[in-house]
Order: C-alpha cells, then structure tokens, then sequence
C-alpha cells in the first residue's frame, strides 16, 4: 500500500494508465469546451497580441479580454500549473540549464519548425493529430502520418549533429 | 525519506502551491465556472502527463532509434479512447441539438509540410507541444526556449497559411462518418488501431530478440 | 566484474540511452554501467529499455530530481 503510494506521488504511472486517464480527460474537454482540446491556436494568438503590442506585428484585433476569456488560454496556463505541481509533489522540480550550446540552437530552431508546421497544418500534436483523428478525420491521419515521418527525419539529424 | 543532505524536502512549497492553485480556481468561479473547470481539466492533464511521461517524440522515435514500442502502444491506446468517445460525445450532442465543433481541418500540401516539419522540430526540441509545457513546469530551460521558438513559429505559420492555400490550393476536410457512416467508420479506425497495435507489439519482439 | 560510467549530464534524451546502448555492446557480461541524469523521461527510458532487455537495472533518486541508474550487463 505505502509503495503504491510511492508511485502515485513520485511517478512514474504506467503508461496504460496515464494512456486510459488521458483519454477520459480528452474527452471531458471536448464536453466542456464544445470542442476539442487543442494547444498552439491559443499559443498564436497571444503571441499576435503580445507582437502586437511590442509593435513588431500588424494589429489582427486580439484584446486581453478576449485573450483571458479563451478557454484556451486555461487549458494551457493548467497545463503547466499541473505539470509544475506534478512535479513538486515528488519534491522533483530542479531547475535544469541548456548544459551545451547544440541544444541552445536544437532548442530555438525546433520550436520554431513546431510552431511554423503546427499552424500550418491547424494544429499540433493535440489540436491536428490526436483529435484529428479522434474527430474521425481524414486529415489528422495525413498528419500524423507527415509527423511520423518528420520524427524520423529530425531523428536522423539529431544522430548526426546532436550526439 | 532518505538521510542524503541532497535531499530536500519540497513539502512547504508544495502546500503554498496548493493554496495558490485553489485561491487561482476560487478567484476564476467568480468569473466563470466555465472557465474553471476548464483550468481544472487543464491541470489534471498537465498532472498525469508528467506523471506518467508519457512522450509524443518517444512514441514515435523510439520504435526506430531503440525498436521500442510501449509508449507507442499507449498512444494508440489513446487514440482508441479518444475517437470512440468523440464519436459517442459528438452523436449525443447531435441528438441534444447541442453544437458542437469536432478538429476536421481542411488539407493541402501544406498538411504534409507541417506535419514533417512539426515531427523534425519535436525531436530538436526534446519535445512536442504538450511535452514542451510540461518540461517548462519541470524547470528545463531548454524547452522553455523552445517554448519561445514555438511562439514565434506558430504567428510565421499562421500568417504564411494564405501563401500556402494559394500556391498549392486546399481541399475541405473529410469527416469519415460523412462518408462511410458512423458505424463502419468506427469499426475501420479501430481495425487500424488494433492492427497497428500488434505491429508494434511484433516490432518490439523483433527488435529486441524476445 | 568492471564498473564504468559514462557522461550523459544535461543531454537531451534520447542521446543518454543511445550512449548507454553504444557503451553497453563494448562492456562484458557482468559489468556495471553507472549513469546519473536529472532528467524524468531519460531515467524512466533506462529502466524500461534496460527491462525489455532483460538487463538488471537499479534505479535510486539521489537529490531532488536527480536519478543515479545502475544498469548491469546479464548476456550479450
């Protein structure tokens, strides 16, 4: 019993579990929000707002208001709460410095070729291929097929410049 | 727990934390329960994510790099959950005269664009877009930085798609039910994931000389 | 029954196990490679890869967040 609670508290949950809790919440999302759970529009827009305001990018009507009132913004902002939490309650959170210039660079360019290719295909690895396929789309299969790829791909490069 | 000095314990911050995120969600009920029980589900994901590591990046890397397949099981695990209860949560909504919006994206060229360069991109950053926020909760700064490169990625993406549709057009999206029907279409998907399953159990079989 | 170690401190998973495996293939049966990381996922896929691979693996936090993983070769 003590040990089970152990594992409950420092992790890590089997991957099944964390698997089948996933999905129940996924799908509690989409009750609540009237949509699917999806993480880079929201992103985006307060980016827009924030360029906007720092005067670097064109003005496309995102308020603070609107920004505050999207559900989006609280998936995301419980996303991280939750994950910093998670990690505290095993007395694990540390902070982990960019300990080498190549994944300085990695870092930057791959955020980068996520966020360039999540907008363009609508969405990430949530938004477009894990609820494009659970919205029984044909599209989210075609990602998730171009991101299979993609990872093999960036594999390839990380075994060359990153090891 | 353990009489190593190294070791502290993190219990102080974790009730202050706890006080913070239930003063952050009563402050919110004020506002809009809507949006509360949105954080809420927001947290429990970021919860279980980090606590059960489950990993986009490894789910799709690791079958090649290291003919490992546990994660990637589980993600089809969930996808299985998933499409099942969309399919089941979107004909109640129907039924109910609900609206609701399911993520059928229209597609082109720039699909296959994104979705290469998202998977490049995930394995650079050491993460995907879900890994990269939990990450940033854990305290690494690399996918904090990422975070940054995401940012702005994601405005050079959304402001590019007007270019993509017209150099290489896009065509609506196909909801599959519209096509087939519900029920064959669920029979399909989960025939796939089933099939793509025990590949994945093979492979690691294989990979690993069980 | 030798004991090494190699340097996997701040990389980005999944360079430790690459380099685990790598370092691995070059030791005898019996010996001990020792690794230390600070990072949730890389430990977590030691010990899984370590596991489907029927090697011993001991896994022990440390510190707050670090991992110290000891990883013994049993067969080839």
């Amino acid at each position: 019993m003590k040990k089970t609670l152990q594992t409950i508290i420092h992790g890590p949950w089997a991957y099944w579990i964390g698997a089948i809790i996933l999905g129940l919440l996924n799908i509690l999302v989409l009750i609540v929000r009237r949509q699917p759970w999806g993480v880079t529009w929201n992103i985006e827009i307060w980016t827009e707002w924030i360029g906007t305001n720092l005067g670097v990018l064109s003005d496309r009507g995102f308020t603070l208001k609107g920004l505050m009132g999207a559900s989006g913004t609280y998936l995301n902002l419980g996303l991280l709460l939750g994950a910093f939490w998670a990690t505290l309650v095993a007395s694990q959170v540390r902070f982990r410095p960019i300990r080498d210039k190549k994944f300085f660079f990695s870092a930057l360019i791959g955020g980068l070729l996520m966020g360039y290719g999540a907008r363009i295909a609508y969405g990430c690895n949530v938004g477009a291929l894990l609820n494009g396929i659970a919205s029984s789309s044909l599209t989210g299969w075609i990602f998730a097929i171009a991101v299979f790829l993609g990872t093999w791909l960036g594999s390839k490069l990380l075994l060359k410049y990153l090891m | 727990m353990s009489i190593n000095s190294a070791f502290h314990s993190q219990r102080k911050w974790n009730i202050g934390f706890i006080l913070f995120l239930t003063l952050l969600l009563v402050l919110l009920s004020q506002i809009s329960i809507h949006l509360t029980l949105i954080m809420a589900l927001g947290t429990s994901l970021g919860f279980v994510l980090q606590k059960s590591r489950f990993c986009l990046v490894s789910a799709l890397r690791d079958p090649i790099l290291l003919g490992m397949t546990q994660l990637t099981r589980a993600f089809l695990l969930l996808l299985g959950i998933s499409i099942l209860g969309f399919a089941l949560v979107s004909w109640g909504a129907s039924q109910r005269n609900i609206p609701l919006s399911l993520n059928v994206f229209p597609m082109g060229v720039h699909t296959v664009v994104g979705g290469l360069l998202f998977g490049i991109g995930m394995v650079l950053a050491g993460g995907c877009s879900t890994g990269i926020i939990i990450r940033i909760g854990e305290g690494f700064a690399m996918q904090m930085l990422a975070f940054f490169g995401l940012a702005v990625g994601s405005v050079l993406g959304e402001r590019s798609l007007k270019n993509w549709r017209n150099t290489f057009g896009e065509w609506p999206g196909i909801f599959l039910p519209d096509v087939f029907g519900w029920i064959p279409t669920l029979i399909l998907e989960i025939i796939v994931l089933s099939g793509l399953w025990q590949l994945a159990r093979w492979w690691q079989k294989k990979q690993l000389g069980e | 029954m030798t004991r090494f170690s190699i340097d996997i401190w701040g990389e980005m998973c999944p360079i430790p196990l690459i380099k685990a495996k790598k370092k691995l293939s070059s030791m005898q049966c019996g010996d001990v490679l020792v690794l230390e990381t600070e990072h949730s996922c890389t430990s977590r896929g030691i010990v899984v890869w370590a596991k489907a691979n029927r090697y011993i693996i001991e896994e022990k936090e440390v510190a707050n967040g670090i991992w110290h993983l000891e990883l013994t070769k049993t067969h080839d």
